[in-house]
Formats: C-alpha cells, sequence, structure tokens
C-alpha cells in the first residue's frame, strides 16, 4: 500500500457513518425514494454516495467484491486503510459487491442467501451516473403506500437477471448511488412493467 | 412536566450512544437485511448491556445503532413515559449520546417502546423501535429452533392456526389478548411483540418504520413503512380488539388502551389510559 494514495474520508467517522447508514436504512424502507446524502467525502472513482455506503457499512468481517472497474490502486488503498474490508476474489465469497452500470448484464454468482438464512445473501452497491433518466417502472411492495414510479437508467438485462434471481425469501438486495443520492431496491419489491 | 424537550450534554467516556462503532456496523448491517425481508428475525451479535435482560437490552442496541446527533427519543414501558424503566433508559441515552429527549410523541423521531404503540398515530419518518422477549411466534409451539426456522423456510404456518383454533375449542373465542401473531406481506408470521392485540392495526400500513430487537434471543426484524400486516384469525371467528364498558376515569378517553387499577381491599376498579402523553394531552385540551 502506498501511503500517497491515502486520503481522508468521513470528517466525523462515528456521526457521518451514522447519517450512511440512516440513509441507506430509509432508502431500503422507502423503495424507489431518492435519499440524499450530503456530507459524504469524495474518492476518484467513487461517487460520495457510493464510497459514503462502503464507509459506513464495511468492515473486516465483509468481503467486498469489486467490479474491474472500480479495482483501481486509490480505491483498493482507501477501502482497506478506511473499511479494512477484505476484497473477495470470487463473487461467491463477497457479502457486499461494488458495480458499476455496465456490470448489471451479470449478476450471476452473487449469494442469495437460503429459505433458512435469507439475510446471509449479498448486498449490491450500485454506482450509476443519475437515478431518474431511464424509463419509468411501477414498484409496489412493502414501503410503498400503492405505486411508486421509478426511473432508473438501468439495462432491461438487470430486471431480467433481477427476475431469474427472484425466490422471496431468497434475492440480491441493491442500493444505487450516484452523486450525493441513494436509491435502494430490496428483495421485497415488486416491479411491474412500464408504464405510459 | 410533559412537552419539555431537553438537550443534555453527552458523557465523553462513552462513544456515541455507548456501542462501539464495530458493534453497531454489525447492527446496521442486520438492520438492512430485516427491512428487505419484512418480518424475517435476522440473528445478530447482541452485546451485553449494562443492564439484565429482559428490561430492554434488545430495543437499547438498535437504539444505539440507530441514534444520530439530531434525534429525538422518547421511551414508554407499557404506554407510560415516567417509570423506570422508560426513565432510565431515557436517560441512559441522554447521557451517552447527548441527544434531545421527549415524553411528546409527535416530537419523537425514534421511540423505543416496551409493549405498546402510542395512541397518536405516528408518521412518516418516524421510528419505532420494540423491545422483545422472544421473538419466535412459534417458540411455544415447537422447541426447537432448527424446526422453528424450516417452517418460517416453507411458509408451514398450519400449527399456528391449529394454536388459535385449540383456544376456540377451549374458550369459545381466541384468547389470546397480547403477542397475537401477525402474518406480515402475506409472508412471514411474526410476533409483534408482546403489545395487546389492541395495537395490532395500527401496525397495518403504519407511515413509521418498526424496528424490533431481542436482546437474549440475538434476533431482529422490521416491518417497513407502508406494509401488510394481518391479524391471523378465522372466517367464522375473525380477529377483534379488546374493548371496555368504562372510559378512562382521568381523561374520559373511549377509544384508548385502558390499564385497570384497584383502589381499595374490597376491589374497587378504576380505569385509566395506558398512554401518559395521550392521556395528559387530553385532559390539558380540556381544560382549555
Amino acid at each position: 500500500m502506498n501511503a500517497q494514495l491515502l486520503q481522508p474520508a468521513f470528517v466525523d467517522p462515528v456521526l457521518d457513518a451514522q447519517r450512511s447508514f440512516r440513509a441507506a436504512l430509509k432508502a431500503l424502507a422507502e423503495p424507489g425514494l431518492i435519499q440524499p446524502l450530503p456530507a459524504a467525502p469524495h474518492l476518484e472513482g467513487l461517487a460520495p454516495a457510493t464510497y459514503a455506503l462502503c464507509l459506513g457499512l464495511l468492515d473486516a468481517d465483509t468481503p467486498l467484491w469489486l467490479a474491474p472497474s472500480f479495482d483501481t490502486p486509490l480505491i483498493r488503498a482507501n477501502l482497506a486503510f478506511h473499511c479494512g474490508c477484505p476484497l473477495a476474489a470470487r463473487r461467491e465469497d463477497a457479502v457486499f459487491a461494488l458495480l458499476g452500470e455496465h456490470d448489471l448484464h451479470d449478476l450471476s454468482g452473487f449469494d442469495h442467501g437460503n429459505d433458512r438464512y435469507p439475510d446471509q445473501s449479498c448486498t449490491l452497491l450500485v454506482q450509476l451516473s443519475d437515478l431518474d433518466s431511464g424509463r419509468g417502472l411501477n414498484w409496489s411492495g412493502p414501503g410503498i403506500q400503492a405505486q411508486r414510479q421509478v426511473s432508473l437508467p438501468l439495462p432491461q438485462a438487470f430486471w431480467l437477471e433481477r427476475q431469474r434471481r427472484e425466490a422471496f425469501p431468497r434475492g440480491l438486495d441493491v442500493l444505487f448511488g450516484a452523486g450525493h443520492y441513494l436509491l435502494g431496491l430490496p428483495r421485497s419489491t415488486r416491479v411491474a412493467e412500464e408504464c405510459a | 412536566m410533559n412537552d419539555i424537550t431537553q438537550i443534555p450534554t453527552r458523557d465523553p467516556a462513552y462513544n456515541f450512544a455507548y456501542l462501539d462503532e464495530q458493534t453497531k456496523r454489525m447492527i446496521r448491517r442486520a438492520l438492512l437485511k430485516a427491512v428487505a425481508i419484512p418480518g424475517y428475525q435476522v440473528p445478530f451479535g447482541g452485546r451485553e448491556m449494562p443492564l439484565p435482560y429482559g428490561w430492554g437490552t434488545g430495543g437499547m442496541q438498535l437504539t444505539a445503532a440507530i441514534l444520530g446527533a439530531e434525534d429525538v427519543l422518547k421511551v414508554i414501558d407499557q404506554g407510560a413515559d415516567d417509570t423506570t424503566n422508560a426513565v432510565s433508559i431515557r436517560r441512559f441515552f441522554a447521557r451517552t449520546a447527548g441527544i434531545a429527549t421527549t415524553e411528546a410523541t409527535p416530537d419523537a423521531t425514534v421511540i423505543q417502546t416496551r409493549h405498546r404503540i402510542p395512541e397518536t398515530p405516528l408518521q412518516a419518518g418516524q421510528i419505532m423501535v420494540y423491545q422483545v422477549p422472544i421473538p419466535e411466534p412459534l417458540r411455544f409451539i415447537e422447541p426447537s429452533e432448527t424446526e422453528t426456522r424450516t417452517m418460517h423456510a416453507l411458509n408451514d404456518y398450519g400449527v399456528m392456526h391449529v394454536k388459535l383454533y385449540e383456544d376456540i375449542a377451549t374458550f369459545g373465542h381466541i384468547a389470546t389478548a397480547y403477542a397475537y401473531p401477525v402474518m406480515v406481506d402475506e409472508r412471514y408470521v411474526m410476533d409483534p411483540s408482546p403489545i395487546p392485540k389492541f395495537d395490532n392495526p395500527k401496525l397495518d400500513m403504519s407511515p413509521a418504520l418498526m424496528l424490533f430487537g431481542a436482546g437474549r434471543e440475538k434476533r431482529l426484524y422490521a416491518v417497513p413503512p407502508y406494509t401488510q400486516v394481518s391479524s391471523l384469525d378465522f372466517e367464522d371467528h375473525p380477529f377483534e380488539v379488546q374493548k371496555w364498558q368504562h372510559c378512562c376515569a382521568i381523561c374520559g378517553s373511549h377509544e384508548s388502551f385502558l390499564d385497570e387499577l384497584i383502589l381499595d381491599d374490597a376491589g374497587t376498579q378504576s380505569f385509566v389510559c395506558s398512554d401518559t402523553w395521550y392521556c395528559a394531552q387530553r385532559v390539558k385540551e380540556n381544560n382549555q
């Protein structure tokens, strides 16, 4: 590890980690609602929201799988220093995975948990350029009063991949991050075909 | 006395909200999974807290993990803000986190509760934290954790209905009055903690996020806002909540959950609201 690569992370590690967790909790409790995360640090290659999630949730207990686009010496060094999380070589071993928009065509390998312990599944942290420029889909399920229209810029392949792995209570939970904003897609959310 | 919001100073000898950061992260990750799988019990590495099991160690660990500097905390014990358990837990977080505390339900962002849901309707953005003694609704029917876990996995809840049916066969009605089992989002049968069944309807499609923590059993679970929560029942024996012929002796409420008081050796009864803040508010309004 090169000491010159290291950059400051949270200004207040205790309260900033709490803020990023609460944003993530709200994002998964109310799927499709955009949650702001104002005071998040920046790291080249990682949006503030994505980086804040890493800093707030990862530690030595959570092997992280890095998509090749995020596998830079800078990101490796800072995650190792600030989080101390091991990096998983295989997707199967990951508790968290960091993906970009080009990695969503193939979600194979990630742990979905099992019927007795569905909580042991992998959580995907997906970094996008924005959270509202895609085509509108109708989301419903826990956390949504009736229906919510969400326009994530995602390829159709992602929804197919998600659908193929849908076997509630098993499944993948996704936190999307773009800039200073977060949006959650838990496995419990039912996504219907596009609305007019 | 009732709606004073006090901001105390934090005792710097403790980490913010008592628990260390590693423990908080572990609980936070478990909470995210709990919210993603409504009603499912997530195992977590429960820590020893500076008070015995049964006094709300599970709820306190969740509160410690979610609490931030801007939060306003309310703690109730059977609806009361001023009983030992509520006062100690409120003081504990005021001291270790330096956060504001309140007795007013609408002012609170986090409400830790032992066995009641406030009468005042909850709002979006509020978080309820329940103290849970035994998180497994099937435990009194099936003592083995391996078995109950399989029953949850297979969505095999017939035995729960058998238990409720046995109540009907013995007493003519479903005699379970508290910790009445519910079905969350048509998938998991969940113990709503020992709240009276009077409070069960408040769980259904509530705008608030509900978190449940069991310290001794080291399980936590959650119900997100706007989630279907239905109490188990039968077509010919539909779910019903308790009703009283009396009204509250202090505020006169006919709608609230009433506690029975015995006033003398002759057994003279009186009934008062279990939710002390709700009752005090009504008295104040009536006096105006």
